[in-house]
């Protein structure tokens, strides 16, 4: 994306004025201004209506969590954005690795890096699905996904027919043990599982998810900003026939997008099922829109080629604060699922007006650069 | 005869327009007589077409004006009496040949699917009757055109324009398409045929109007109406006395395309597309050489092009390189391996571009990989370094290389197409029509570079990438062009070589373009 503020090589500005100003110039930067201060105003003003719980660290926590989740998952559509394409089956795929790990490790006894293990191949399988589909056979991803995505939710339930996977440790009393029934797995196992997500040393169980988040903001902050693999994404999902003329690897990228999503999916999906220890199988849709507004909220384009990691976080972060402020303030779910889909629409709108501005300066870019060739303008 | 029906012909008089600083159209005054086919022949860019857009009411000239029965007649008037035939016939592919005869004036038969009687007789008369109810869709092009001829006449026009119209059909289709014409004349319709065929405009029409430089400049008919005539009048301000025998023409360049100079850096032999749009083609393109692969729409010659680029399936043998040739002979591997070797720039700029990059990164779009460092990472300064050295090269006019690429001028943006294919140093540059839409002097410019880049000895591209340019292949229509770029240029006809030319046998371009209509017509 040209106005991407991470990619010094890439600032737009619209007269070079002066490095500094031309490095962070463009709407790129209003764009994560305007996030910012979406952020701040919302969560001043749920701060204000919930009397100031909404500060609270444990309400922070829950937030703090909630956005950990939304953007690794983000992290993955983000690419898949970028790359020209759509993918909408990661919410079901979520779900489904968090229940083929769970039906693995918690039903079948198997260690818990092979119920791991099993959930990633059966993403990258998907991922692989999709990508066959989409580069092959040419169908388009919105159709291809939108049938995977109930693909994989009716197998989740098929798997595990409708029943929450829990885990839980062996308690030191087998009679207790006799009493609760169910399955249980090894103490140090799940004491791995939990550690994944949550930590108890830090003050009020500090969700992992966030540090995750972190991570893989910054690989994917370096790759798409810096790497040629991000570079030839955005060139991909800007002009797919330009890239084929190019003879780059239009393909390979496709292919490599569907599976980083799919696989992102998973690691959110995994940690989400560490965090709390139980999965739902049927909450296939739960993650589909959130994290789709967040990613567009945060600047990617709908048509390809444009995203940014940061803006990715930050859209992420407005939906945690929106969805836990509207929750805090007991509007219910209902009303919150109807603030989401204003949300979207929003997203989109601004999307389009960032997009038609963006050609206007630089037409007026364009018209000033004749202007002083031709001597009218100094 | 004339006299007769004088009251029914067209008069077109002192048509004028303009397109920014192009003249298309400068004062151009032709008549169309009822019972007659008009030819129209001239050049690429001669304003032909846009006489066809103008009489068809979707173009609006600046000045002139065009009488049908005596009277002036507006934009709107003309589109409901013209109807122009092209190769791509503009029906409703997803409709029945009835039901495309009936749509559009369904406020007369509401709901009723069912044709009339006259209809029916009509579509027999189209050799339709047996598809009325095939969707369109699973027809062959010729019978979709008959659609179109049908619908027309279902809606009463009178006025049927052939634009190129049998350039995507066989021959028995054309000939079927030409009988129907000539009923079209003798029912008195008014009837255009433009074409780059010289011998169809020969044989079909009873006059050919020439188009230069936007005026009608001379009408054949009768005894004057020989191809060796309009190929001669086709040519601005021809002086030439008499155009050398085609066959000869032909053999000649031939035998020199084919007398082993020096080491070719593209070899073609028996290359032949996959879907038939050329075939056996063998020619060679020597070391440092740049040639010009020239035919009309529908004859093959830019479907031969991108299949050297390896984006059309063509089988044969194709042979890159003068040194370490990698040759395809029918399996994919080994062609793309050839092809890979083979740089190429589209004749659309908004194909070629990625318009949510800046310069610098169009510039370096084609070799991340190369510049990059072990990691795969980028490095600002070495990107932005490498962009300039481009931007530098190739004269690219911008402010920086972190400019949009929307804000930059059609020449430049060519510029920077052209700067991206040749970055990664490929041994072959393959171009479509490489100044389509570009001002004079950037232009010049791209002739420049296009001779640099095809010189083995001429540093184009980026320091530090491996080999270098060995020749460059255009396809290309403009007489203009080919004459001052190019050393060769080699016609294509009907999917097949009509010809070669040398352009250092030319002195002027007048009398290359004549002999390259000539070949171009079918030899």
């Amino acid at each position: 994306m040209s106005n991407d503020t991470n990619d010094a090589g890439t600032a737009v500005p619209e007269e070079p004025r002066d490095r500094i100003v031309s490095r962070l110039g463009g709407l790129g930067l209003q764009r994560v201004g305007g996030l910012l201060a979406a952020v701040v105003i919302a969560g001043f003003i749920f701060a204000v209506w919930s009397d100031w719980l909404f500060l609270k660290t444990g309400n922070l926590v829950v937030m703090i969590r909630l956005m950990g989740v939304l953007g690794i998952i983000g992290l993955g559509l983000l690419v898949v954005l970028l790359v020209g394409e759509i993918d909408l089956s990661f919410s079901a795929l979520a779900v489904l690795s968090a229940v083929v790990m769970g039906k693995m490790w918690v039903e079948l006894g198997y260690h818990i890096a092979i119920g791991i293990l099993v959930a990633f191949g059966v993403a990258i399988f998907v991922g692989l699905f999709n990508a066959f589909f989409v580069n092959v056979v040419k169908v388009p991803s919105f159709i291809v996904t939108l049938g995977s995505n109930t693909l994989v939710f009716g197998f989740t339930l098929l798997i595990s027919r409708n029943t929450p996977i829990l885990a839980q440790k062996l308690p030191p009393d087998p009679e207790e043990w006799q009493v609760r029934g169910g399955d249980y797995v090894d103490a140090a196992e799940y004491t791995f599982f939990r550690a994944l997500a949550s930590n108890y040393a830090l003050p009020g169980r500090f969700p992992l998810q966030v540090v995750w988040l972190a991570g893989f903001a910054i690989v994917f902050g370096i790759l798409l900003s810096r790497g040629v693999f991000g570079f030839r994404m955005k060139a991909i999902g800007g002009n797919e026939q330009a890239a084929v003329l190019a003879k780059l690897p239009v393909r390979r990228y496709k292919t490599l997008a569907f599976v980083i999503c799919a696989v992102m999916a998973a690691v959110g999906g995994l940690l989400d099922f560490s965090f709390i220890s139980q999965v739902q199988p049927n909450q296939g849709g739960v993650y589909l829109f959130p994290v789709f507004t967040a990613v567009i909220v945060g600047g990617a384009s709908l048509s390809g080629g444009r995203g940014t990691v940061s803006g990715t976080l930050l859209g992420a972060l407005l939906l945690a604060v929106i969805s836990n402020g509207l929750a805090l303030n007991a509007t219910g779910a209902f009303v919150q699922q109807m603030w989401l889909g204003t949300v979207t629409i929003g997203a989109v709108v601004l999307d389009q007006w960032t997009r038609s501005r963006q050609r206007s300066e630089s037409l007026g870019a364009g018209l000033r650069g004749l202007g002083r060739r031709l001597g009218l303008l100094r | 005869m004339t006299a007769a029906v004088s009251g029914e012909s067209i008069v077109i008089e002192g048509l004028h327009k303009r397109y920014g600083d192009t003249v298309a159209l400068d004062g151009l005054d032709i008549t169309v007589r009822p019972g007659e086919i008009l030819g129209i022949a001239g050049p690429n860019g001669s304003g032909k077409s846009t006489m066809v857009k103008t009489l068809a009411g979707e173009v609006m000239a600046d000045r002139g004006r065009i009488l049908l029965d005596g009277a002036e007649r507006d934009a709107e008037d003309l589109a409901a009496q013209v109807t122009i035939v092209h190769q791509e016939p503009q029906v409703f592919l997803n409709l029945t040949v009835a039901e495309n005869l009936l749509v559009g004036r369904e406020q007369r038969k509401i709901l009723n699917r069912r044709i009339d009687a006259a209809e029916s007789e009509l579509l027999a008369d189209m050799g339709l009757s047996a598809h009325t109810d095939t969707v369109l869709e699973q027809l062959p092009l010729a019978a979709q055109q008959r659609t179109e001829i049908a619908r027309a006449l279902a809606q009463d026009a009178r006025i049927f324009l052939f634009d190129e119209p049998n350039s995507a059909l066989t021959e028995e289709e054309s000939e079927d398409l030409f009988r129907r014409m000539h009923d079209l004349a003798d029912s008195g319709r008014l009837v255009i045929l433009v074409s780059h065929r010289l011998h169809e405009l020969v044989v079909h029409a009873d006059r050919v109007g020439m188009i230069i430089d936007g005026q009608c400049r001379v009408i054949l008919s009768g005894d004057d109406l020989t191809e060796d005539r309009v190929a001669r009048e086709l040519v601005v301000g021809v002086a030439r006395d008499a155009i050398g025998d085609v066959e000869a023409l032909a053999d000649a360049a031939a035998a020199r395309a084919s007398s082993e100079d020096g080491p070719a850096a593209l070899r073609l032999s028996g290359w032949t597309h996959r879907d038939g749009a050329f075939s056996d083609i063998d020619m060679s393109v020597g070391l440092g050489e740049i040639v010009a692969i020239s035919g009309v729409e529908g004859s093959g010659a830019r479907a031969l092009v991108h299949s050297m680029a390896g984006f059309a399936p063509a089988t044969g043998s194709l042979q890159v390189g003068v040194e370490s040739t990698s040759e395809a002979d029918g399996d994919a591997r080994s062609a793309k391996a050839a092809t890979d070797q083979v740089g190429f720039v589209g004749a659309n700029r908004a194909e070629n571009l990625f318009f949510n990059l800046s310069v610098g990164e169009n510039l370096l779009s084609r070799l991340s990989v190369d510049i990059s460092d072990r990691l795969g990472l980028l490095h600002p300064r070495t990107l932005r370094d490498a962009a300039e050295h481009l931007a530098d090269q190739f004269r690219v006019k911008a402010g920086s290389v972190n400019d949009p690429m929307g804000s930059l001028s059609g020449g430049n943006q060519q510029k920077v197409a052209i700067g991206a294919a040749t970055a990664t140093r490929p041994r072959i540059l393959v171009l479509e029509e490489p100044t389509r839409g570009v001002d004079v002097g950037s232009k010049s410019e791209i002739y420049r570079l296009l001779r640099q880049y095809a010189d083995p000895e001429g540093q184009l591209g980026l320091p530090g990438m491996e080999g270098h340019g060995e020749a460059v292949v255009l396809y290309c229509t403009e007489d203009a062009e080919i004459f001052e770029v190019a050393d060769r240029v080699c016609v294509i006809a009907q999917g097949r070589i009509s010809g070669e030319l040398t352009l250092s046998d030319y002195d002027d371009v007048e009398s290359f373009a004549a002999d390259r209509v000539h070949l171009e017509a079918g030899g």
